[in-house]
């Protein structure tokens, strides 16, 4: 199984909970790449209903499989399709239409409704509806898959790039996977090799001579310090940039844009595309475009196309699944690509069953029955969880991280499971650093503590703060304005001024 | 209500002039949106810590610092000027008990075991000077805003032009009563009960060597340091220091009581929580600043004005969403990049940012200036973290700015007044 994205992550679960001996190998860490750099929207379908009619549909029953199976990572929200001035509000019939066409549930409410529900949202909306839209924290649900995975017998490899498949004449046997981390090279062989690589599986599949083209889409996200709104909103309008916002823990983000590059490791955020965003976003929420913008990413869509096209946006949101056998005339190959993360469980499944097809076993997918562990109760996710963990006994451990309310005990705890130096491996554990101080507070008691718990010399440690430092930068410098700069040049004064970093042996 | 200056700002520039002025026998009023960055910063005085190679001794480094800068606002000061203001601040607050001046920098351990070089420091850090080389052991109370072990992995590798230091850690265990997530303030608070100083001081008897300085987190009390100090010094038998660390910082929480109390003595007053919500000038003279607190905006005339609201840490300067950049209460011309155009920001954090020098430009009377180089207002100065040309953060040269500026607006307006 190769690449530890939520399809991937789903891939291994599925197989390993068929009986299948599994192992994961991911160049970096989990939810690193597409499924890490999303808005977090778990789709009703609702965008697609009008444009993508098939993407609807697969959309709608996985968010009401994932709403069972998986609901500890899921916020319910809700979601509202909304009309602006700037949109014709007769599209919302079609709209309706589209929904009923594809099963997506869907109300028209009323605007003062709305408003109510939403007073921060343009008072000068035409129509509403709502759709069960919600937010997904992508890296729970990643990690929830890995450790069912791995409960299942499964084996994850973080830190493992594949320099090349094996082959016997015309079969794939394996792969030779570098440890980024030792340097160390280690030939796995295989049965069978799931290419999940997402964006970057053209890549993957060219090592086995079959070329599979995926369009990375790039599309830019802004995390903004409150939630705006508690919704999901969406434009009611066919799907274009800067039109949806989601509400996900303890900020907002609006997305997104798409934008066809040649390569997913060079995402560039340009100036115009962050002043779009926020203009957008302004349409939707008046004032949203001076409120505090935390920071900006952006992520690579693995748009799948059998042929060339110019503009990503008119690329089917809907997965492709190759069996390189029939196609190619590869034998001991699956590529499973396109999709979301909304579906990513539906994907994993067409995989693990084509993987089987070629092991010649028949065993089902139990994927969509059994719940993830912490999801077994079907209860979703509240914002106010770390707070109401804490608050029966509110002195009860020291509160490293504040925006995000993690206990130095939690800290500690990732510390030692995930045994790691890099920080950033932290932040997605525990969002350590995603809050409005943007690990103005909590990078330095988190590596004096890594210092320890990890038993770091000066060096390694150092290395680990100011490689996080710059992490952080790199999102935050170009969306820097409003209140936000207060914030940028506390924390200067903080590292630069009061504990002199940029003088540190490293 | 009339006085002869108004300084807007409680930081140390503001305090500064406030006080300077109020010494001369001016009618003075502090009038300030909050607390200014003493409350987020330690109370050492650096005047110029980085040149940007370290600087042994400000005093003569300036000189070729401001040739270097010419844009720099040490570069508007004489340096005599500077050095009075250091020495005045010394005599003037003997609750800190200051010590150093412009001659020779200490060079005092950072939290995270950097070098930092200052110049006037409160005499409960000077113990931490690590020119002297010698034995230092730091430890660490359970707060989670101070790391002694790694601190003591860096200082030992630091670089003391040959000098030699030891540098070890402790973990102290004093008890906190059941309180697991206690602030600095809350630790100060303990401090400043004998009780907890005597279990500290009874932990800690066995456990230290000979000849080891003991270096705490700056949390050795708020309105008794000196006392709290001392009788560690006493208990322990040995030099105590402390160390700043993340805010809130009780050392600078220390110099505005100080400061604030100073100019109180002086006849002053201060006003905190009354942001500036506009100015009343006409005929290039600023008339009255209005604030308004509440629902009711009162209006203060003065012969004069100090603008001493901070940069962009403190919002007296501003970026919007489109990158127009402002100072939030007179909208004054601003200096400092060569182009407002470009980028505010590079990749690298370390870079220098084009943003990083933007502010204020002044005259030698440090009066803010427009593009033609003349003073806005004929009454209107500006000190500290306002002025453009300065990266104090990385220079080490915060309090020192904001000081010399206060203690240079303040007498610029002494000169005209007579």
């Amino acid at each position: 199984m190769i690449g530890g994205g939520s399809t991937g992550a789903g891939v291994a679960r599925d197989a390993a909970m068929r009986g299948l001996r599994t192992v994961l190998v991911e160049r970096r860490d989990l939810a690193d790449g597409t499924t890490g750099r999303f808005h977090g929207l778990l789709h009703s379908g609702g965008r697609y209903a009008v444009k993508d009619p098939e993407a609807a549909k697969e959309c709608i029953v996985e968010n009401l499989i994932l709403r069972r199976t998986a609901s500890d990572c899921i916020e319910d929200t809700g979601g509202l399709f909304v009309c602006t001035p700037w949109d014709d509000p007769a599209f919302g019939d079609e709209f309706v239409k589209g929904c009923r066409a594809t099963g997506v549930p869907v109300e028209e409410i009323a605007v003062a409704e709305a408003l109510r529900r939403e007073p921060r949202l343009n008072p000068e909306i035409s129509r509403a509806f709502t759709v069960p839209d919600a937010a997904v924290d992508p890296w729970k649900l990643v990690w929830g898959c890995a450790r069912s995975a791995q409960e299942h017998g499964a084996e994850i490899l973080l830190y493992h790039r594949v320099l090349a498949l094996e082959h016997d004449g015309q079969k794939v046997t394996g792969a030779l996977v570098r440890n980024e981390m030792t340097g160390e090279d280690l030939r796995i062989h295989a049965d069978v090799v799931v290419n999940a690589a997402g964006a970057w599986a053209g890549q993957i599949a060219e090592l086995a001579g079959c070329r599979v083209n995926v369009l990375p889409g790039k599309g830019i996200m802004i995390a903004m310090n409150h939630r705006l709104v508690n919704t999901v909103i969406n434009r009611c309008k066919m799907p274009a940039d800067g039109d949806i916002i989601v509400p996900i823990r303890t900020v907002c983000v609006i997305g997104t844009t798409d934008t066809r590059v040649a390569d997913p490791d060079e995402l560039e955020v340009t100036q115009a595309e962050i002043g779009e965003m926020l203009d957008e976003g302004e349409k939707l929420v008046p004032g949203f475009r001076e409120s505090r913008a935390l920071r900006v990413w952006a992520g690579a869509r693995p748009l799948f196309s059998l042929e060339e096209v110019a503009d990503t946006r008119e690329v089917s949101r809907s997965h492709a699944l190759l069996d390189h056998r029939e196609r190619d005339g590869v034998e001991g190959l699956v590529t499973i690509t396109g999709g979301k993360t909304t579906t990513f469980r539906l994907m994993a499944e067409a995989a693990v069953d084509a993987a089987c097809d070629q092991l010649g076993v028949e065993r089902p997918s139990r994927t969509a029955e059994e719940a993830l562990a912490g999801s077994d109760d079907g209860r979703f996710y509240l914002l106010g969880s770390r707070l109401r963990a804490r608050e029966p006994v509110p002195q009860s451990d020291e509160i490293i991280c504040e925006c995000e309310l993690i206990t130095r005990e939690r800290l500690e705890e990732a510390m030692r499971r995930r045994r790691t130096a890099n920080l950033d491996d932290i932040r997605r554990t525990l969002r350590l650093g995603m809050g409005p101080c943007q690990g103005g507070f909590c990078t330095y008691r988190a590596t004096g503590i890594l210092h320890a718990v990890e038993r770091l010399d000066h060096r390694a440690a150092n290395d680990s703060l100011l490689a996080f430092l710059q992490e952080r930068w790199k999102g935050v410098h170009p969306v820097l304005h409003g209140d936000q700069v207060r914030q940028a040049r506390l924390d200067d004064w903080i590292f630069q001024g009061l504990l002199g970093v940029q003088h540190l042996p490293t | 209500m009339t006085y002869d200056t108004v300084v807007i700002g409680a930081g140390v520039a503001g305090l500064t002039a406030a006080l300077r002025l109020a010494e001369a026998g001016e009618r003075v009023l502090v009038v300030a949106n909050g607390v200014g960055s003493t409350h987020l910063a330690p109370a050492t005085i650096d005047v110029l810590g980085f040149g940007p190679g370290r600087v042994e001794s400000p005093a003569q480094a300036l000189p070729a610092f401001t040739e270097a800068n010419p844009d720099h606002p040490y570069a508007r000061l004489s340096p005599d000027l500077v050095a009075a203001s250091v020495e005045w601040l010394r005599a003037r607050l003997p609750a800190i008990g200051y010590q150093g001046g412009l001659d020779e920098n200490f060079l005092l351990p950072t939290a995270i075991g950097a070098v930092k070089p200052s110049a006037l420091v409160p005499e409960t850090m000077v113990a931490g000077d690590l020119r002297a080389g010698g034995r230092l052991v730091f430890v660490g109370l359970g707060l989670k805003d101070f790391y002694p072990a790694y601190l003591a992995d860096n200082l030992a590798q630091a670089p003391l032009d040959g000098r030699v230091v030891s540098a070890r850690s402790l973990e102290a265990s004093p008890p906190v009563a059941g309180e697991a997530d206690r602030s600095s303030v809350g630790f100060a608070r303990l401090f400043e009960e004998p009780s907890f100083r005597d279990a500290l001081v009874r932990e800690l008897a066995g456990k230290l060597e000979r000849d080891e300085r003991v270096g705490f987190p700056a949390v050795l009390g708020l309105r008794r340091a000196g006392e709290v100090w001392r009788e560690l010094e006493a208990g322990l038998g040995r030099p105590v220091f402390e160390v700043a660390t993340l805010p809130p910082s009780l050392s600078g929480i220390r110099l505005y009581e100080a400061m604030s109390a100073a100019l109180r003595e002086a006849g002053g007053r201060i006003h905190v929580g009354q942001p500036v919500v506009g100015a009343d000038t006409r005929a290039g003279r600023v008339e009255a600043v209005i604030t308004q607190p509440t629902a009711r905006a009162t209006t203060y005339r003065a012969r004069s004005f100090v603008l001493a609201t901070g940069g962009f840490a403190s919002g007296g300067l501003q970026v919007d969403s489109h990158g127009r950049m402002s100072e939030a209460v007179f909208d004054l011309p601003l200096a400092g990049p060569a182009s407002l155009d470009g980028p505010r920001f590079l990749p690298d954090y370390f870079d220098e940012h084009p943003l990083n020098r933007v502010g204020v430009a002044v005259d030698d009377g440090l009066r803010p200036i427009g593009r033609d180089d003349r003073p806005v207002y004929e009454n209107l100065h500006a000190s500290g973290a306002t002025l453009a040309g300065a990266l104090p953060w990385r220079e080490a040269s915060g309090n020192g700015l904001s000081l010399a500026t206060g203690y240079a607006a303040a007498a610029a307006i002494l000169e005209r007044a007579s």
